[in-house]
């Protein structure tokens, strides 16, 4: 695998931690699921890089499209949650939702 | 046409909604379980005669061109969709009566329909990408199932289960990159072939870490498991018991042990690490059920440390190990969605899942309390009933491998399982009847048939345990302890 | 390969900005213009298809979903988020960042691959007759997300359990 994998690699890492800090320490539930997006970019761009240098760019990109597609499908479900959580707790703080002891 | 599998409850869920506004009830009920017993019955009966002679690749063709879906069953994915189309049987029949008061039954049976359709997917696939993607069909109706309720508590385990398994589903997918930027394929048999002609052991390790984390944490091992606890006690009985008893075995054993067996090849490393994390769930989950009042909580706990027993069978690799983990993930599925089941009829009957609220319901409900006792007993481990046999099987393979250590944890737990499942028949059942629920009836005709059912089940598993397992179990091990010669040796399409 | 580097850094710093930005109107857009970036880098790396889907799906349908859902849900009072996060993030960036490249330099070439099979045939051909089980699953997704939604806005007409 040459060099320029691992400088793709490396940015996706950075928005994986983007994402990952997101979840991690934002309080807003709709900024969870922008953290989840992010994440979702790092990871099509994973696939993506990967078909790019083994020159297998046709396939990469039907699995990519196939990726974004499923994150559609999720993220419309998690905002229908979030609507749903907003009408309950009248607040969109993940702080006020956490009841249950886990 | 092993298609059908995939095929048949994807198209039934599509016409549900349609259907379900001309017929609110008797038509999507009689629909979603028909369609699940059609499958159930494929499964027992052709799809025995089809892997007679080994396993088999379908190659779909429509209208004279083939087209480039290919499925794949052998014996360890018969035995999946066996499983899977039996649970799901009896919680739809369960659902009939249960899911009256939530609306919107038709909705109910399409996201149902679609889970099995993810489920039986995912066990039908030979590539890697075709396992995440039917994994996430799965995933999203089960998000919409677990919230289905519509409270906050329902809102809140259907979020913070979202949100873990979206770090699941990342994980598997920068595995898959990785493994097809080493390989360049993406199918097992590539990758496998692959892996091995360049003997990667770092890649290997990496994107198995990679696996366990991203399948763990669909299996809710431990450490990985923080979401069940929630999400399963606020699902609706009948989910909670098809979540417990299915799900988290087929996106999170099956596609495990199937990787690891025959893609990657069981390393000495692999089987310390899935031997570990199926130790640690075993005794964590065991610990922590223990101090639980909510019911279905305490269930949901259990099924934590159940799955441990599974990884822990499969993890040590040999043949015993692996059938016994086989065969309890089986007892599992229909002792767990019993109880699950169970749980539903209590909520139905008296409106609480609290422990120490209930008391004495023996008298008025004996059917529920009699299939409640042959279902604890059976996953506790007491003779002869199913999870006995399985447990056994565990055991000894672990005893044979000289993994002493790890065989008295399993026993000891064995013990802590039978007594948090005693408290539950005490507290709910026996014990003298609580003064306001003198007036709580039985559940309803279908809710009983159905854990009927499994309780019936259970005690013929135990009773026939020899057939059963020479007949479905050892097939399925024997797929599994082939590893990857036999793997390659059936993919070659 | 510096056009490409540039429109990852540009990828990188308006995601960090839709997270770290304290109005949820300026994250949702600040997320369209990162997706917008990475469709640009997509078509950068020949794969037009896939820069087209981003940049139509991801920065054009997601985003009117999030402000969708922004309007949707204005409740009384914003949700203020923890000063150390937002304030600690460049740090902690910089030290993943260096940490990142460390692992990357280290890695270099130390990767084994085979050579992957040689592609023949247009993207139709790829999408439609190789990876056409992939279309099935996507039809799974998709069915099962409507009818999520569906389930999660369905109306109650009574309020018991």
């Amino acid at each position: 695998m040459n060099s320029a994998w691992f400088v793709f690699i490396g940015f996706a890492a950075a928005l994986l931690f983007v994402g990952l800090y997101a979840l991690l320490t934002m309080r807003n539930v709709i900024k969870l699921l922008i953290g989840v997006e992010v994440i979702g970019k790092s990871v099509t761009l994973v696939l993506l890089a990967t078909g790019f240098v083994k020159n297998n760019i046709l396939l990469a990109q039907s699995l990519v499209i196939t990726v974004i597609v499923v994150e559609v499908s999720l993220i419309a479900t998690a905002l229908a949650l979030v609507i749903n959580i907003a009408r309950h707790t009248k607040s969109l703080d993940v702080r006020k939702l956490a009841k249950l002891k886990g | 046409m092993i298609f059908l599998y995939i095929g048949l409850p994807l198209l039934v869920a599509a016409l549900l909604p349609l259907i379900g506004k001309v017929s609110k009830k008797v038509l999507p009920d009689i629909l979603a379980n028909g369609v699940i017993l059609v499958l159930l019955i494929l499964a027992v009966t052709s799809g025995r005669q089809l892997i007679g002679r080994g396993p088999v690749t379908q190659q779909l063709g429509i209208l004279g061109t083939t087209v480039g879906i290919t499925v794949a069953i052998d014996a360890f994915s018969l035995f999946m969709l066996m499983a899977i189309a039996l649970v799901t049987l009896c919680v739809g029949l369960f659902s009939i009566d249960y899911m009256e008061h939530y609306g919107a039954k038709a909705n109910y049976y399409a996201l149902l329909l679609m889970m099995v359709a993810g489920m039986n997917g995912l066990v039908l696939v030979s590539d890697l990408f075709q396992v995440y993607l039917f994994l996430e069909v799965a995933a999203i109706a089960s998000y919409a199932l677990v919230a289905y309720g519509l409270e906050h508590d329902e809102l809140e385990a259907s979020f913070k289960y979202l949100m873990l398994s979206v770090i699941a589903s990342t994980a598997i997918l920068i595995s898959i990159a990785i493994l097809f930027g080493t390989t360049g394929g993406l199918g097992f048999a590539a990758v496998a072939e692959g892996l091995r002609s360049l003997d990667a052991k770092a890649v290997t390790g990496v994107c198995a870490a990679l696996f366990i984390m991203g399948f763990g944490l669909k299996a809710a091992l431990v450490p990985f498991h923080a979401w069940l606890p929630d999400a399963h006690p606020s699902a609706p009985a009948p989910i909670s018991a098809i979540l417990s008893g299915l799900l988290i075995k087929v996106s999170g054993v099956y596609a495990l042990a199937r990787i690891v067996f025959n893609v990657f090849g069981l390393t000495p490393a692999l089987s310390e690490v899935l031997m570990g994390l199926g130790a640690i769930s075993i005794v964590v989950a065991a610990l922590l059920a223990l101090g639980q009042t909510d019911m279905k909580r305490m269930l949901a706990y259990s099924s934590i440390s159940q799955v441990g027993y599974v990884v822990l069978g499969l993890g040590l690799g040999t043949p015993l190990g692996i059938a016994g983990g086989l065969f309890h993930l089986f007892n599992h599925a229909l002792g767990k969605g019993l109880l699950f089941l169970n749980s539903g009829s209590i909520q139905m009957s008296t409106g609480t899942r609290d422990l120490d609220e209930m008391g004495g319901l023996a008298k008025r409900m004996p059917v529920t309390a009699a299939t409640n006792l042959i279902g604890s007993l059976s996953i506790a481990g007491v003779p002869p009933l199913a999870g006995f046999w399985s447990k056994l099987l565990i055991i000894m393979g672990l005893v044979q491998a000289k993994q002493g250590a790890l065989a008295v944890i399993a026993i000891l737990a064995s013990v802590l399982t039978l007594w948090y499942y005693l408290i539950i028949q005490r507290k709910a059942f026996f014990g003298k009847l609580e003064a306001r629920w003198k007036d709580v009836k039985e559940a309803p005709f279908w809710m009983t048939v159905a854990t009927v059912i499994l309780a019936l089940l259970t005690i013929g598993v135990g009773v026939f345990f020899a057939a059963v397992v020479k007949g479905w179990i050892q097939p399925a091990s024997d797929v599994l302890a082939g590893g990857l010669p036999g793997a390659l040796a059936s993919w070659r399409f | 390969m510096w056009g490409q580097i540039l429109l990852l850094i540009a990828v990188v710093v308006f995601s960090a900005f839709a997270v770290l930005a304290k109005d949820l109107i300026k994250s949702a857009i600040s997320l369209a213009v990162a997706s917008l970036f990475l469709g640009l880098l997509f078509f950068q790396m020949r794969a037009p298809y896939a820069g087209v889907f981003e940049i139509s799906v991801v920065a054009g349908l997601i985003t009117v979903l999030f402000m969708l859902v922004i309007a949707l849900t204005k409740t009384g009072g914003d949700v203020r988020e923890s000063k150390l996060a937002t304030l600690g993030f460049p740090l902690f960036f910089v030290v993943f960042a260096v940490i990142d490249l460390i692992v990357m330099k280290g890695l270099l070439a130390k990767l084994p691959a085979l050579a992957g099979p040689a592609e023949s045939g247009t993207f139709g051909d790829v999408l439609w007759k190789q990876r056409t089980f992939d279309l099935v699953g996507q039809l799974g997704v998709i069915l099962a997300g409507v009818f999520a939604v569906l389930a999660l806005f369905r109306k109650r007409d009574n309020k018991d359990e």
